[in-house]
């Protein structure tokens, strides 16, 4: 679930479910629900445009970027 | 589920379908010059597409930094990474007016010159002058919308448009669209004199690097071919379908931006992948141009077995690599900078694997003229769905401010049509929408775009094609459509939407298919005929084109227009 929404902090303005590229968060029963996960391009849109800072970011294990530690020069 | 029929056709001058850069550059031009404007956008404008987040790289050319002699740069500039097969009159065109697009952007408060002075980094070549104005785009789709509503273009969000609406004459009269901000979707009918597609590319054609994650693209994941896909609906000639381009960036986790990235390409052993810098201690002024000039060097290195590929910014700068990190914010990859930031990934100990990834249509589509009109009167393109032109956010700006200057000057030529007398393609598709939203159980749509996805990869691959594959790849691609015609289900506005980009997507796809059998030679790293392993001279500057006849696509060389 890439974008994960603190309720607690939340006060379901609804601006994360507007400006979402992917139509992935909707507002249902006045809570903010990710709703389709897997279409999450992790844009971070929701989580620059929260007013309150309720929203971050949860990387799935399947963007794992890959790194190796650099030969001593 | 039956979809909600809004029965008044909503009637403008100009319709602009997509609001991202080229379509928000169209929409300021057009209000400014007196058209009443509609811009429809599937998600929002102030953050849709691959400009979400920000771009970083603006190719133009600076008179008072390049000097006059124009030629020379022409010269110059068809070296960079962007100066592939396109249009040199489109080419030359962009270049003339990136200068002027720069500086309304200025006026629209987005940051040309962030360092406060013009800065020139990136894709650039050792001895050579540079292209790329580093710029900073975090922010620029919302000062383009901004300035958009202020010039009178009118914005609709969340609206998809599915289909062109074209006349007994063949002409451009208007589109249909859907709103899917609820549940339940709504069918809209636009009306206009003229009309732009300015969408993205087709993402999600291919597979990605995790068959599990479909949105794990290195461009916005929302662009599903729709504008090549309608337009060739309308009748419109696409051109340069038959000739893959491949980006590449950090491994697993598909992102573009290379460009932003300041290090050397390296192997495991930290050795130089290509021969452009002498080592890894690069700069901000210079780094490797190899993935630039080598396109292929990620796939190549693996397959030989010399690989991995790594970005190695071990050797720079303190200073250089703070720089880089505040570029990829302007880039929109602040999701980079994050995964960095929480897994603890130390850039200065750390190498990244960069690959390949997948074809994504960037320089395939729709075939336009010096107006940027497609071959549909009143259809203007601009943008990624453009297969002509190549020049990134440059190119849509420069196209999107054409084309509304060309659609103003049109539109006066052109009598009003009433979409009403359409209404059996309008009924026809309402049909098509609620066969989608039935109640039985059908297939999900991520069935039909995976399954795309494998034959795309497997028939008409970017790495060996033939004649039997091809041909086997495109009857395959006839029946998935078929099947999907017969089986999609949507559960909602959201799935309908899904549903709608896997079709476009498969008319995409045959057209690719049916253009690749008939370029029947070896041409760049990426279509390459085991039937036809040479390259021939006589197709040199010939462009493949393809267009509707019937249910069939008919394809035909036209030459390069210099």
């Amino acid at each position: 679930m890439p974008p994960v929404v603190d309720s607690e902090l939340c006060i379901v303005c609804g601006k994360c479910v507007e400006i979402c590229p992917l139509d992935v968060m909707k507002k249902k029963d006045d809570r903010i629900i990710v709703m389709y996960p897997d279409e999450c391009w992790h844009c971070r849109a929701c989580v620059m445009d929260c007013p309150k800072e309720a929203i971050r970011m949860r990387y799935p294990l399947s963007h794992m970027l890959l790194h190796y530690d650099a030969p001593r020069a | 589920m039956e979809i909600r029929m809004n029965p008044d056709p909503i009637v403008v001058d100009f319709l602009v379908i997509g609001g991202g850069i080229s379509g928000l550059q169209a929409g300021i031009t057009a209000a400014e010059a007196g058209l009443d404007t509609l811009i429809l956008e599937k998600a929002d404008t102030r953050r849709s597409g691959n400009g979400c987040g920000g771009n970083d790289h603006f190719m133009c050319y600076l008179p008072e930094y390049h000097g006059d002699d124009f030629e020379a740069v022409m010269r110059e500039a068809k070296e960079t990474l962007v100066g592939g097969n396109q249009d040199d009159n489109l080419f030359r065109f962009m270049l003339e007016r990136s200068a002027d697009l720069i500086r309304k952007w200025e006026s629209y408060g987005i940051r040309m010159r962030p360092t406060g002075d013009w800065n020139f980094e990136g894709h650039a070549m050792p001895g050579r002058r540079r292209y790329h104005l580093k710029y900073d785009g975090s922010d620029q789709k919302a000062r383009l919308t901004a300035a958009a509503k202020k010039a009178g273009a009118k914005i609709m969000n969340k609206v998809v448009v599915n289909e062109i609406l074209v006349n007994g004459e063949g002409r451009f009269v208007g589109a249909i669209g859907i709103g899917i901000r609820d549940e339940v979707p709504e069918m809209l009918v636009f009306q206009a004199k003229a009309g732009l597609i300015a969408v993205g590319e087709a993402m999600r054609m291919y597979p990605g690097n995790n068959p599990a994650y479909m949105f794990n693209t290195s461009h916005c994941p929302a662009n599903a071919g729709s504008g090549a896909a309608m337009a060739l609906r309308a009748g419109a000639r696409l051109v340069n379908l038959d000739l893959p381009s491949r980006h590449a960036g950090p491994k697993y986790f598909t992102r573009s931006g290379k460009g932003t990235w300041i290090g050397a390409l390296t192997d495991i052993n930290g050795k130089l992948v290509g021969p452009f810098v002498d080592d890894i201690h690069v700069s901000r002024e210079l780094p490797d141009p190899t993935g630039d000039v080598w396109k292929d060097c990620f796939v190549k290195n693996m397959d030989s077995g010399k690989g991995p590929v790594y970005m190695n910014c071990t050797g720079i700068s303190e200073e250089d690599l703070a720089h880089m990190r505040k570029a990829l914010v302007s880039e929109g990859c602040t999701s980079i900078n994050e995964y960095l930031d929480q897994y603890g990934i130390d850039l200065r100990k750390s190498m990244i694997e960069f690959g390949q990834y997948e074809h994504m249509f960037y320089m395939n589509g729709i075939d336009i003229d010096d107006r940027a009109m497609s071959t549909v009167p009143g259809l203007y393109a601009s943008g990624q769905s453009v297969g002509n032109v190549r020049g990134d956010i440059t190119a849509a700006a420069v196209f999107g401010d054409h084309a509304a200057s060309c659609a103003a000057a049109y539109v006066q030529t052109v009598p009003d049509f009433d979409v009403a007398a359409l209404g059996d393609a309008i009924s026809e598709k309402a049909a098509l929408y609620n066969f989608l939203l039935r109640e039985e159980p059908g297939a999900h749509w991520k069935e039909a775009n995976s399954t795309l996805q494998k034959i795309m990869d497997e028939y008409v691959g970017t790495r060996i094609r033939s004649g039997s594959l091809l041909t086997a790849g495109r009857k395959y691609i006839r029946d998935l459509r078929k099947y999907s015609r017969e089986k999609l289900r949507a559960e909602n506005a959201h799935e309908l939407m899904r549903c709608l980009e896997v079709l476009d997507l498969l008319d995409l796809a045959e057209a690719c298919a049916v253009s690749a059998l008939d370029r029947k030679e070896t041409r760049g790293a990426y279509h390459r005929r085991s039937d036809f392993p040479f390259t021939n001279p006589l197709l040199n500057n010939k462009f493949q084109t393809v267009r509707r006849k019937g249910d069939d696509l008919e394809t035909e060389f036209r030459e390069r227009v210099r």
